[in-house]
């Protein structure tokens, strides 16, 4: 049984102004939904160390972190969000859908053992209904591929010995169903001179606290924790290249378990792209990019902007010579990790999406840039434009620019 | 000259002591009316800490009140579930307090009966996490919270549903004489100005702190100590149950659950002026370095306001004792005709909310013998109707937080708010923090009374949460003149005059958190409605 009494006490700050209500992408698609101010300070008001409140409504929110980045008193709003929904899975019980989906992880294995005939069945209408029927995954919703070839199998180095060394946290996302963007990260690295472990890790457990499964999110917390520890005291940087890890390791940790450790851990980590900027800064950086004749357009994933470090995704790609990129300035893209993938929340997160959609197609360019697996997927749905993450882009003009210089 | 009534009975004020009194006049077939000069609760019944005393605070000093407070508290436990919790107590004692007080008090409430069992330290912080870690013993003993808003308003129900008669806003401004009797009262409508009298056999004065006032009216030398204590409310309920400091009483030892918030107090200082309800930062911040000592978290927590109320404490003569603490806080009963010569006048005064039952039945017991009346009092059996709202509101389509609260609250008007909820607009949340709907602020709003938020408030717990009613008062009010409820002069005069209120009690703790909404409050009203400041006199 999990403890339903939880220190947080950022909640007494609210002032009740609405901030966070108005830029949550949820309440302003649907008024089913209770709000951030209401299913977070104000819920917790009620319930610190008294009865419990089971508010189901709280399904709706998809932890995407956007109430956290207005609210002007700093109220942790989506990690109260957070523990209503443990709550609520606690009292009502967890669809047996919403385990599946929580445990990215485990269905990454699963499904990458046999990928070629998962990608199959998740394009398979006929199975997608029994799917929609049955767990309540929507037969219209696009699934991400899982890849034979995932990262695990394809990189296991466990020590380094440049000067600067990075630990890598991959995600799960880029581990099963982008192992290019992990490996495309280490081929960025290696040509900066770094080079990079990948330490055993779980989920970030992200989708497990979407999903209300806080003790088994927190428990991967600790699990990562302590392994990535070990090396940030042997005085290596932890990196990452998923937006909702990054804010996980940096932001989330520290304020679910509010321990020593998870604050140590989170002041070594970096997104990719941060990590590039401060090599940039300090002079480090291996500007040597082949020119690329391009026009991109960014969208920035909501736990990027939580992660409050500006945009530097398009400081490093604007770099290469030739480049343009574009900031669509979008909102939410409405698939929310998970959130997109359950039928009851598939108008809600198609409606918010579709909004973005329009906005990128305003945007006049020949792809799309983000860092998010989960956004990816949702533009791949409501796009016909591709959508490539910063490392890929960066990796190719590595190569080429390599290429050009020994032809030299 | 107005209006001119007639009764056998005329109570004068609308606090506990007189609400009760009315009511166990009407239960024993007693013609009575109740003048209150505001709304009900105005003076000490709504400005004091809430507990459901067990007695044993008083144990080692005060004997008599302590075995009082423990049989009113099981009676009221019983008669009047709906405006009491029963949140239970525990008394906690802490490094550097007296050892031997404990044994002495232990010995204390043996001997009166209330059980006092010892927990273990580590049961008690489990309980309540919140609590001082080094604590050295924790006794669990049967306090409970009481809600005086609804304790009041109840109790006057009750008794209107028995055939008395409720005059509130009305002041009494004289006692009408004649030859060495008290004839009746004239009262002045606190609205129109109009005065009205009313006839009476006998007139019971039961006007708490003013007491000394309306026997002034009569020239009859009155001694009466007020002695007011501050109490400050946290934006949260943290304790589950009542937390004393087992200690000789003392400032600042008392942490109240009530509702959604906790309240702390209590001081004690000797003043003149019954309207005197004046708050002091001083005061609080001793109050909180004090209550430091039960709660170390004290400082961290956000205060969302403050309010003080006075004791009035009897004393046949006057004493120099400045602290009002050993003064017994027993209760006084006077009947005027043997103590001054002055028929048809009984004052009832002292004591406390929690013996208010037991304070009326002495006083009507006492009537009765003037008018001959055989009936005894039933009020220790007669229940008043629960406020628990079993088997409604499950159908209703509303936030699981306002429902939780309308079940444990909506009580006789359950079936009339849950017929509003159903048509619509009305389940949407007004006051988000004590999670009011429109449907029970219009519930709350008299058929033909005057639309006053504070009366709202004091029905609903409107405006009672950390925003003070930044948002819910002037939703309120918006929604009170859609429905016809207010005109848009009306609706700005309740306004004006609930912001006024609000921010008196903020401003003295308005620091950190508590000192930005009363600016957001301020910006909304001032700013965005373009309410000026001080334009109408506070009522
Ligand atoms: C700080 C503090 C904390 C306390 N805590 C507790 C506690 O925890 N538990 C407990 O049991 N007791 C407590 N008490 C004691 C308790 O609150 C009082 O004993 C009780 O409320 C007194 O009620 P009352 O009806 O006699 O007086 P009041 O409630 O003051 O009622 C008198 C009424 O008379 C009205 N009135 C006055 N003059 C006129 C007039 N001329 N015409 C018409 N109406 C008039 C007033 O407006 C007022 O409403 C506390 C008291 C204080 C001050
Ligand atoms: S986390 Fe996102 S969806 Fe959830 S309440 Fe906050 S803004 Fe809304
Ligand atoms: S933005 Fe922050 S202060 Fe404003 S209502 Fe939301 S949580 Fe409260
Ligand atoms: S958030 Fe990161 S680690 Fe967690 S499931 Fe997504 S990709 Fe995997």
């Amino acid at each position: 049984m999990l403890d339903l009494f939880f220190h947080e006490d950022t909640f007494e700050k609210c002032l009740k102004c609405n901030a966070c209500v108005v830029n949550c992408p949820v309440s302003n698609e649907t008024f089913d939904f209770g709000g951030p101010k209401h299913l977070g300070p104000e819920l917790k008001r009620l319930m610190d160390n008294q009865q419990v409140i089971d508010d189901k409504r709280i399904e709706l929110c998809t932890l995407c972190g956007n109430c956290d980045i207005s609210c002007p008193e700093n109220v942790h709003v989506s990690t109260l969000t957070a523990y209503a929904k443990a709550i609520h899975s606690e009292l009502s019980g967890t669809k047996f859908r919403d385990v599946v989906l929580s445990n990215a992880e485990f269905v990454g294995k699963l499904a990458s053992a046999f990928a070629p005939i998962t990608n199959l069945a998740m394009g398979m209408r006929p199975v997608r209904k029994v799917m929609e029927a049955t767990v309540g995954i929507p037969a219209d919703r696009l699934f991400p591929k899982y890849r034979f070839n995932h990262f695990n199998r394809l990189y296991n180095k466990k020590t380094a010995s440049t000067k600067r060394k990075v630990a890598y946290y991959v995600g799960c996302y880029a581990t099963y169903n982008a192992p290019n963007v992990a490996t495309s990260f280490v081929k960025v690295m290696e040509y900066n001179g770094i080079e990079v472990v990948k330490p055993e890790q779980k989920c970030c457990g992200v989708p497990m606290f979407a999903n209300g499964q806080l003790k088994q999110g927190l428990k991967n917390a600790n699990f990562n924790i302590q392994r990535f520890l070990e090396y940030t005291r042997q005085g290596y940087d932890v990196v990452v290249t998923c937006t909702s890890c990054t804010l996980a390791l940096k932001k989330e940790y520290v304020s679910f378990l509010q321990t020593e450790d998870a604050k140590e851990l989170a002041s070594h980590v970096y997104d990719a792209d941060e990590y590039l900027r401060v090599l940039m800064e300090n002079g480090e950086l291996n500007t040597n990019f082949a020119p690329r004749e391009e026009k991109a357009r960014y969208y920035a994933p909501c736990h990027m902007k939580a992660q409050g470090i500006g945009n530097p995704a398009m400081d490093i790609l604007e770099l290469i010579p030739g480049y343009e990129i574009q900031d669509t300035g979008a909102g939410c893209c409405g698939q929310c990790g998970t959130f997109g993938f359950k039928v009851e929340k598939y108008d809600v997160s198609m409606n918010i999406g579709n909004k973005l959609a329009k906005t990128v197609n305003d945007v006049n360019a020949e792809y799309t840039v983000t860092e998010c697996g989960m956004c990816k997927n949702q533009l791949d749905q409501l796009t016909d434009q591709p959508v490539k993450h910063p490392m890929e882009i960066l990796a190719e003009a590595y190569l080429v620019g390599d290429k050009v210089l020994a032809n030299k | 000259m107005g209006e001119r009534f007639e009764t056998e009975v005329v109570v004068i004020g609308g606090g506990m002591t007189g609400a009760g009194v009315l009511r166990d006049l009407a239960l024993r077939g007693i013609k009575a009316i109740l003048v209150e000069q505001r709304d009900l609760g105005h003076g000490t019944s709504t400005r004091n800490h809430g507990l459901l005393h067990s007695g044993a605070r008083y144990a080692v000093r005060d004997e008599e009140a302590a075995i009082e407070s423990y049989h009113e508290n099981l009676i009221l436990k019983k008669t009047v579930p709906g405006s009491i919790e029963q949140t239970g107590g525990l008394f906690v004692k802490v490094p550097k307090d007296d050892d031997s007080y404990v044994q002495k008090w232990l010995s204390s409430c043996k001997n009166i009966g209330i059980p006092a069992v010892e927990i273990p330290i580590e049961q008690a912080l489990k309980q309540e996490p919140y609590l001082n870690k080094k604590v050295q013993t924790v006794y669990q003993v049967p306090d409970g919270s009481v809600d005086c808003f609804t304790l009041v308003l109840d109790v006057t129900a009750d008794a209107a549903a028995h055939g008395a008669k409720v005059l509130t806003y009305h002041e009494v401004v004289d006692l009408l004489i004649e030859e060495n009797r008290v004839m009746g009262v004239r009262v002045r409508d606190a609205f129109t100005g109009e005065e009205k009298e009313i006839f009476s056999k006998l007139v019971v004065n039961a006007a708490g702190p003013w007491v000394g006032k309306i026997a002034e009216q009569v020239g009859i030398p009155f001694h009466i100590i007020n002695n007011k204590g501050m109490l400050a409310v946290f934006s949260h309920r943290f304790n589950k149950q009542v937390i004393n400091r087992l200690r000789l009483p003392g400032d600042a030892d008392i942490f109240v659950p009530a509702h959604d918030v906790t309240i702390f107090g209590t001081t004690g200082i000797n003043v003149e002026d019954p309207n005197d309800f004046s708050l002091n930062r001083e005061e609080l911040e001793g109050m909180l370095e004090e209550g430091k000592k039960l709660i170390p978290s004290i400082h961290d927590m956000r205060l969302i306001r403050a309010y003080s109320g006075s004791r009035p404490l009897y004393q046949e003569s006057s004493t120099n004792d400045s602290s009002g603490r050993n003064v017994s806080r027993g209760m006084a009963l006077i009947d005027h005709q043997k103590r001054d010569g002055l028929d048809g006048l009984l004052t009832i005064t002292g004591g406390k909310l929690t013996t208010f039952r037991l304070m009326a039945e002495k006083t009507v017991d006492l009537v009765c013998g003037k008018l001959g009346v055989k009936q005894t009092c039933t009020t220790h059996l007669e229940m008043i109707p629960n406020r628990k709202a079993k088997g409604f509101f499950n159908e209703v389509d509303m936030a699981p937080a306002a429902k939780q609260k309308l079940i444990h609250w909506a009580g006789t008007n359950a079936t009339k708010i849950e017929a509003s909820l159903r048509e619509g607009h009305s389940s949407v949340v007004i006051c988000e923090c004590e999670q009011v709907t429109w449907a029970e602020v219009e519930a709350a709003i008299p058929e033909n009374g005057r639309f006053h938020l504070g009366d709202i408030r004091r029905r609903t717990r409107l405006g009672m949460g950390p925003c003070q009613g930044t948002f819910c008062h002037h939703r309120a009010a918006s929604c009170a003149v859609e429905n016809g409820k207010a005109t848009i002069e009306e609706a700005n005069w309740a306004l004006q005059q609930a912001i006024l209120e609000r921010k008196k009690g903020m401003g003295v703790v308005a620091t950190g958190e508590t000192a930005k909404q009363v600016q957001l409050m301020a910006a909304i009203y001032q700013v965005s409605l373009g309410m000026k400041e001080g334009e109408y006199e506070h009522v």
